[in-house]
């Protein structure tokens, strides 16, 4: 299945890098946004987005939000969520996992550690 | 009688008097020392006042000047990030065309391997084989060059790993500008109390706008030890093998 990823980070350079390191790792369709809402936005208007990669930290809609609101609509219960932030306490990770993020990663990353999350995410069957 | 009673009551009330007087006396060099002090101090409090009312003047122009690190920093890394994405651009480009150059090298020793079985003993193809294209050598310089191809993408790749600490350095200074941001709030209420209220609408109004709590983490930290990875990655195994809801609800349905 092609994916078509939905980059989410208020920083444009952290977008730039996880949008470069998908490059790398062979992915070439993504959407960007730069906060929880808009990322909202992007995701009602594209049908083909398919996998949401997101910061958590950010202003207006933080992504901790973003992954609630989006579990909240049963059109996107299933759809992949990986979250790439700098929140490496415990209690952060295990928030951001009841949330039901698929993944987590804890900048900064390799493109190698994104490919693996990717495919970690895509291997384990919906539950 | 009651005449002698009204003298006697007239009396104490001036013995009260007077015992005010006696201890308004002993009170007076007390209240001069209080207000002695009380001039000493004004100047004191002026000074503190006066700094106060720098240090909060201050603040909004360090915010701002962190602002602008964080934007300058920000311009400078999209500025690398393009340097290195032309730089793998090409390198990839030259990795494609030493493939092809490969291919057709590989093509040329079968060649130059098929004119050796025709003409054994010719001189002109011995001395071909001896002094013109040496596959061989070729093919060593080419795995050289590979490699170090290879070797200079995973350094683009690595400066792009390192270029993450923009936004990390960019959090702690949003982090640094909110905490400045509650000081000088604090200052300017001071400044309030004291009664310094048009300063205080002054510094209230030079007030830099700083991004919410909810958009920094304050503990963020470039490491690239990996060890907050490592507790991730347990965290999401432990996460995996608790049985689901929906697996708790199917085996109570069973019963």
């Amino acid at each position: 299945m092609a994916l078509k990823f939905l980059v989410v980070d208020d920083s444009v350079t952290m977008r730039r890098i996880v949008l470069n390191s998908l490059k790398q790792i062979g992915h070439d369709a993504f959407v960007e946004a730069g906060d929880g809402r808009e990322a909202l936005g992007k995701l009602q208007a594209d049908d083909g987005i398919n996998f949401i990669i997101t910061d958590w930290n950010m202003p207006d809609l933080t992504g901790l939000d973003l992954v609630k609101a989006v579990r909240a609509n049963p059109k996107y219960e299933t759809i992949p969520i990986l979250m790439v932030t700098t929140r490496g306490m415990k209690e952060d990770i295990v928030e951001a996992l009841q949330a039901k993020v698929n993944n987590y990663i804890v900048k900064p990353f390799t493109p190698q550690v994104l490919r693996e999350k990717i495919e970690q995410i895509i291997a384990t069957p919906v539950a | 009688m009651d005449q002698v009673h009204n003298m006697q009551s007239l009396y104490e009330k001036l013995s009260d008097v007077n015992s005010f007087f006696e201890y308004g006396q002993k009170l007076i060099p007390t209240i001069e020392k209080i207000v002695d002090f009380m001039k000493a101090t004004i100047p004191l409090l002026e000074n503190v006042n006066n700094s106060i009312l720098d240090s909060t003047s201050k603040l909004p122009k360090a915010a701002l000047q962190i602002n602008s690190v964080t934007n300058a920093t920000e311009v400078a890394v999209t500025e690398i990030l393009d340097v290195v994405d032309g730089a793998s651009s090409d390198l990839t480009t030259i990795i494609s065309k030493l493939e092809s150059l490969r291919t057709r090298l590989d093509s040329q020793k079968n060649s130059i391997q098929r004119l050796t079985e025709k003409y054994p003993d010719d001189p002109d193809v011995k001395d071909l084989v001896a002094n013109g294209l040496n596959p061989e050598v070729i093919h060593e310089d080419y795995s050289a060059v590979i490699s170090l191809a290879d070797k200079i993408q995973v350094g683009l790749m690595n400066i792009t790993i390192s270029l993450q600490v923009q936004d990390i350095t960019a959090q702690q200074l949003a982090s640094a500008n909110h905490l400045m941001n509650g000081i000088q709030t604090k200052l300017s209420s001071l400044l309030f109390d004291i009664g310094n209220d048009g300063e205080k609408e002054t510094s209230a109004e030079k007030k830099v706008e700083t991004k919410g709590e909810s958009a920094f983490n304050a503990d963020a930290r470039y490491d690239r030890d990996h060890n907050s990875q490592a507790l991730v990655d347990s965290l999401v195994a432990d996460n995996a093998t608790q049985p689901s809801q929906k697996e708790i609800d199917e085996l109570f349905s069973k019963k």
